[in-house]
C-alpha cells in the first residue's frame, strides 16, 4: 500500500491531540495521584506526544506499513513516565493494525480493530494490570468501537461517541480505583487518553476543540493525600540489542523497585522503573544490550516542586484582594508574602514623602482582579487618598486605617482573600488595634520634650506618633520606645530596619536581656526616613 | 447487650499516641501503623519510639513516609482478644488514612468500627471516656451517644513549626495557604469532620501560646468534668508550658494525658508541634 498523503493526515490528527492535551497538561499533572503521586502525568504524556509528532515529521517512510513501524518506535523511544510508556503501547497496538490495513481511508471498522489492538497492547505491557486507569478507559473505548462499527457510522460519528464514552469511563475511574476515590479524582493517565482522543475527534470532525474543562476546584492539596512513593528515582532507559529478553530483564527490574514497566521488542526495549538504586538498574540494561536515553529523576524533588505549587496557588476564588501603600523593598517583600496563598495583593510605592493619588489607589485596586478588596494605606497622610479612592473605586472596597507599615504588616496577618471584604476590615481592623506602633528617625528641627531639648539632626524616638526620646546615641533612644511599646504588649515585638539604619544587634541584646519572654523578631524593612519602624503585639 | 470492661475490647491504632494503652487497661490494645524510612518499615511505638524517630528525622534522606497497617494487622489484634464478646476499633480520622478501612475490611461480627474523625490523644481521650462508661457497664446506644457527643464537643488545637510536614504528606486539607516563613507566622490549626483546618494565623511562638490561652478560657469552664489532654512533638518544654497553664487556669480539670506525637503523627507534623485537646464530660 502506497502512502497517498498519509503522512500529512497523520500529522493534522496528531498536531489536533497534541493541542487538547497540551490545553489540560497542568489539571492533569495536579490530578496524578497514581502509581505515584508526583504530579507528572500531563507533562509526561505531553512530551511522549511530542516525540511521536517529532517521528511523524521525520519519517521518510515509503509504505504504510513502516510509517506505523516509525511512529510506534517514535513513541517508545520518546516515552516518559509510567503513563507515557503505556500510551507508548497504546499507539503501537493500533499502528500494527493500521498498517495493515489498505483501502485510501481508516473507516469506523479499522478504527475499532485499531482500538482492539491498542487495548490488548496496554494490557500486555503491565505486569499487573489495575482498573481505574488509562487501561480501563482505552478498554473501554475499544468496547465502544466495536459495538458502534457494526453500524457502520462515519469515522467522524464514531469519534465523537468515542468521546462520550471516554468521558463516562474516566468519569467511572474513582469507582474502581481506591487511590482515586480517596483523593476525589479521576486517573490522571484516563483523563489525559480522553483529552487525545478528544483532539483526533475535533480535527477529523472539523469540528474546533471544545474549551478544555476548568482545573477543579478546589484543588484539594487532598489530591496528594497519599502516601508517597517508597523509591526515590524515577529510571527510563532504553535497551537496544538482538532477540533482546523482555521476561528475564523484567523479573532482575523487579527486585529493584516498583512502577515497573519493560515494553517493546526483540530489538530494543524501553524500561521505566522507581527504584533507589538506578545505577543497579542500568548494570541490568548493559548486560542485555547497549543502553541510550537514560533518564534519571528524582522524584522526591518533583514532589517537592509540586508541594511548592500547592502551597502557594492563590485561591482562584478570592473574593477580596489588598492594596498596600509600601516603602522600602524589604517591606513590600513581607507584604507580599503575607498574601502569598491568601489572595492577591498590588504595592503602591510611596510614604512619609510620596503619598499616592487617589487614582494611584482605584488603578491599584482595579489590578487585583477581585470582587472586593482592603487598602492599607499604612501611613496616616495617606488614610485620606485611600477612603476617596474606596469611595470612587466602583466597587466594595474597605480602608483599614492602618498608620504605619508594621500597622499594616499586623492587618495582613489576619487577611484571607476567601472572605468578603467587610469581614476581612473587620478583623484587620482589629488587628491594627492590637498592635502598638513607634519609630525612630531623625528630627528635622529643634523639639523641647518633657525638658529634654531635641535638636535638628538628632534621633527623636516616638511611640504611637508621640516623641518620647531623643538623643545623639541611637540605641538609647530606641531602647526607650521599646520600653514605651512593650509596657501594654508583650508577646512579639518586630523591628523593621530602615535603608541607613546603624547596626541593631547591640540594641537586640539589650532588649533580650531586659525582656526574655519577648518574641523579637528583626526584618531588613528598607524605607527611607525611618531608620527603625517598630511594633509590639 | 450489657458491655462491660470484662466482655467488650478496645483497639486503638497507634496515632492514638497511647503507647502503654495495654499496660494500663487489660482489655486494650494498639495496632501499630508503619513509618518508612528509606527502605527500612518500622512499627510506629513498637519498633520505633517517638525518641527514636525524632533522634533520625533531622538526618533521614528522603524524608519518612507512613502507611496504614494491614487488614492482616487488625485481624491479628482481633484475633487476640478471643475473650470478648465485642471489640470497638476506634482508628484516627477516615479522612486522614486508610486504617479504619483496614480495621473495617478485617472486621468480624464481634467488631464495631468507629471513625474518631480526629487524631492523636484525642482518639485516647474518646477510649478512656467510654472504657469509664465500660467500667461501671454501659450499651451500644450509650456508646453512640457518647462518640457522637465527642466528634462533634471535643476541643483540638496545634500549631506547627512549619507547614511542610503537613504538605508534604498531603494532609494540609485548606490550611494550605497558611504559610508566611518570613515572619515567623505560625498557623494555628484544628481538625473538623475528620480534616484538618485553619484556624487563624499568628506570628512567633508567644502568640501562639496565646491562642491556646484564649481558646480554653473562651471554650471550657473550669470543673472536674473538664479533661484535658496535650502532646508534643519533641518540644517537651512547650507541652510543660501548657500544662502549668491549664493548671492555673482550670484548676479543676484532670490533665489526662501528656504525651509525645508517635513517629506516624510525627512524620506529617513535624517536630515543633504542640496540641491541646478537651472534652467537657464524665
Amino acid at each position: 500500500m502506497n502512502l497517498n498523503g498519509d503522512v500529512e493526515v497523520l500529522q493534522k490528527i496528531v498536531d489536533g491531540a497534541l493541542a487538547s492535551l497540551e490545553a489540560s497538561r497542568q489539571r492533569i499533572d495536579d490530578l496524578n495521584v497514581y502509581p505515584v503521586p508526583d504530579g507528572d502525568t500531563g507533562t509526561n504524556l505531553t512530551l511522549t506526544v511530542r516525540a511521536l509528532a517529532d517521528a511523524v515529521e521525520q519519517t521518510s517512510a515509503a509504505s504504510r506499513q513502516s510509517l506505523a513501524r516509525d511512529v510506534a518506535r517514535g513513541a517508545l523511544m520518546g516515552a516518559r513516565g509510567n503513563s507515557g510508556v503505556i500510551f507508548s503501547q497504546i499507539v503501537r497496538g493500533a499502528a500494527d493494525v493500521l498498517g495493515e490495513t489498505d483501502g485510501p481511508r481508516i473507516d469506523a471498522r479499522a478504527a475499532a480493530l485499531a482500538l482492539r489492538g491498542a487495548s490488548d497492547a496496554a494490557y500486555r505491557a503491565v505486569r499487573r494490570p489495575v482498573e481505574g486507569t488509562m487501561l480501563s478507559v482505552i478498554r473501554e473505548l475499544a468496547e465502544e468501537a466495536e459495538q458502534r462499527a457494526l453500524e457502520g457510522p462515519a469515522l467522524g460519528e464514531l469519534l465523537l461517541e468515542l468521546v462520550r464514552r471516554g468521558e463516562i469511563a474516566v468519569a467511572r475511574t474513582p469507582e474502581q480505583l481506591q487511590v482515586l476515590r480517596d483523593a476525589g479524582v479521576v486517573d490522571a493517565g484516563g483523563a489525559g487518553l480522553l483529552e487525545l482522543v478528544r483532539g483526533v475527534a475535533a480535527t477529523v470532525t472539523g469540528e474546533p476543540l471544545p474549551a478544555p474543562p476548568p482545573r477543579e476546584e478546589p484543588l484539594g492539596v487532598e489530591s496528594i493525600h497519599r502516601e508517597l512513593s517508597p523509591y526515590r528515582y524515577c529510571t527510563v532507559f532504553l535497551v537496544e540489542g538482538r532477540d533482546l529478553d523482555r521476561d528475564a530483564l523484567e523479573l532482575g527490574l523487579e527486585r529493584l523497585g516498583d512502577s515497573l514497566l519493560v515494553v517493546g521488542d526483540r530489538n530494543a526495549l524501553k524500561v521505566h522503573v522507581h527504584t533507589d538504586d538506578p545505577g543497579a538498574a542500568l548494570s541490568l540494561g548493559t548486560d542485555a544490550g547497549t543502553i541510550d536515553g537514560v533518564e534519571i529523576a528524582n522524584m522526591h524533588e518533583q514532589t517537592q516542586e509540586r508541594t511548592e505549587r500547592l502551597l502557594t496557588a492563590v485561591p482562584d476564588l478570592a473574593t477580596t484582594g489588598v492594596v498596600a501603600v509600601v516603602a522600602g523593598a524589604g517591606n513590600r517583600r513581607l507584604f507580599e508574602q503575607l498574601a502569598e496563598g491568601m489572595g492577591p495583593i498590588a504595592i503602591v510605592e510611596g510614604g512619609q514623602t510620596m503619598n499616592p493619588s487617589t487614582a494611584d489607589l482605584i488603578a491599584a485596586v482595579e489590578s487585583l482582579g477581585s470582587h472586593e478588596a482592603i487598602l492599607l494605606p499604612n501611613n496616616t497622610n495617606v488614610v485620606l487618598a485611600a477612603e476617596h479612592a474606596a469611595a470612587n473605586a466602583g466597587r466594595p472596597v474597605e480602608v483599614v486605617a492602618s498608620g504605619s507599615i508594621p500597622a499594616g504588616l499586623a492587618a495582613m496577618v489576619a487577611y484571607d482573600g476567601t472572605r468578603p471584604a467587610a469581614e476581612n476590615a473587620a478583623e484587620m481592623r482589629e488587628a491594627v488595634a492590637a498592635v502598638a506602633t513607634g519609630e525612630v528617625t531623625v528630627a528635622s528641627r529643634d523639639i523641647a520634650l518633657a525638658g529634654v531639648d531635641i535638636r535638628n539632626g538628632e534621633w527623636l524616638g516616638l511611640a504611637d506618633g508621640t516623641p518620647v526620646a531623643g538623643g545623639s546615641d541611637f540605641d538609647d533612644v530606641a531602647f526607650a520606645v521599646v520600653e514605651k511599646l512593650v509596657a501594654g504588649h508583650h508577646d512579639l515585638l518586630t523591628l523593621l530596619e530602615g535603608g541607613d539604619a546603624p547596626a541593631l544587634d547591640a540594641l537586640v541584646d539589650r532588649i533580650s536581656a531586659a525582656h526574655p519572654d519577648l518574641d523579637v523578631d528583626v526584618q531588613k524593612g528598607g524605607q527611607p526616613h525611618y531608620a527603625l519602624l517598630l511594633s509590639a503585639e | 447487650m450489657d458491655l462491660t470492661s470484662a466482655n467488650t475490647a478496645i483497639v486503638l491504632d497507634s496515632t492514638a499516641d497511647f503507647p502503654d494503652a495495654q499496660e494500663r487497661f487489660p482489655n486494650w490494645r494498639v495496632v501499630p501503623l508503619y513509618v518508612n524510612f528509606g527502605g527500612e518499615s518500622y512499627r510506629d511505638g513498637v519498633d520505633m519510639t517517638a525518641e527514636e524517630f525524632y533522634r533520625r528525622l533531622p538526618s533521614a534522606d528522603p524524608m519518612p513516609t507512613t502507611s496504614q497497617p494491614t487488614p492482616a494487622d487488625f485481624a491479628a489484634a482481633y484475633a487476640g482478644l478471643g475473650g470478648y464478646d465485642r471489640i470497638l476499633a476506634i482508628t484516627i480520622a477516615a479522612r486522614l488514612s486508610g486504617t479504619f478501612q483496614s480495621a473495617g475490611l478485617a472486621a468480624d461480627e464481634r467488631v464495631r468500627t468507629i471513625d474518631s474523625e480526629t487524631a492523636s490523644a484525642a482518639i485516647a481521650m474518646l477510649a478512656l471516656a467510654i472504657q469509664r462508661r465500660l467500667d461501671r457497664g454501659t450499651t451500644d446506644e450509650e456508646v453512640d451517644a457518647l462518640v457522637e457527643r465527642y466528634t462533634r464537643g471535643h476541643g483540638l488545637l496545634f500549631t506547627v513549626d512549619t507547614l511542610e510536614f503537613l504538605a508534604r504528606g498531603g494532609r494540609i486539607g485548606r490550611a494550605k495557604a497558611f504559610a508566611g516563613e518570613l515572619l515567623n507566622v505560625k498557623p494555628i490549626l484544628s481538625i473538623r469532620d475528620g480534616e484538618v483546618v485553619p484556624v487563624k494565623r499568628v506570628r512567633g511562638n508567644r502568640k501562639a501560646f496565646q491562642e491556646f490561652v484564649d481558646a480554653l478560657e473562651s471554650q471550657t469552664a473550669d470543673g472536674p468534668d473538664l479533661r484535658v489532654g496535650i502532646a508534643h512533638a519533641d518540644a517537651p518544654e512547650r507541652m510543660a508550658e501548657l500544662a502549668r497553664m491549664v493548671r492555673d487556669l482550670r484548676p479543676q480539670a484532670t490533665i489526662e494525658i501528656e504525651t509525645s506525637l508517635g513517629a506516624v503523627i510525627g512524620t506529617h507534623a513535624g517536630p515543633g508541634t504542640v496540641g491541646l485537646f478537651w472534652f467537657a464530660g464524665e
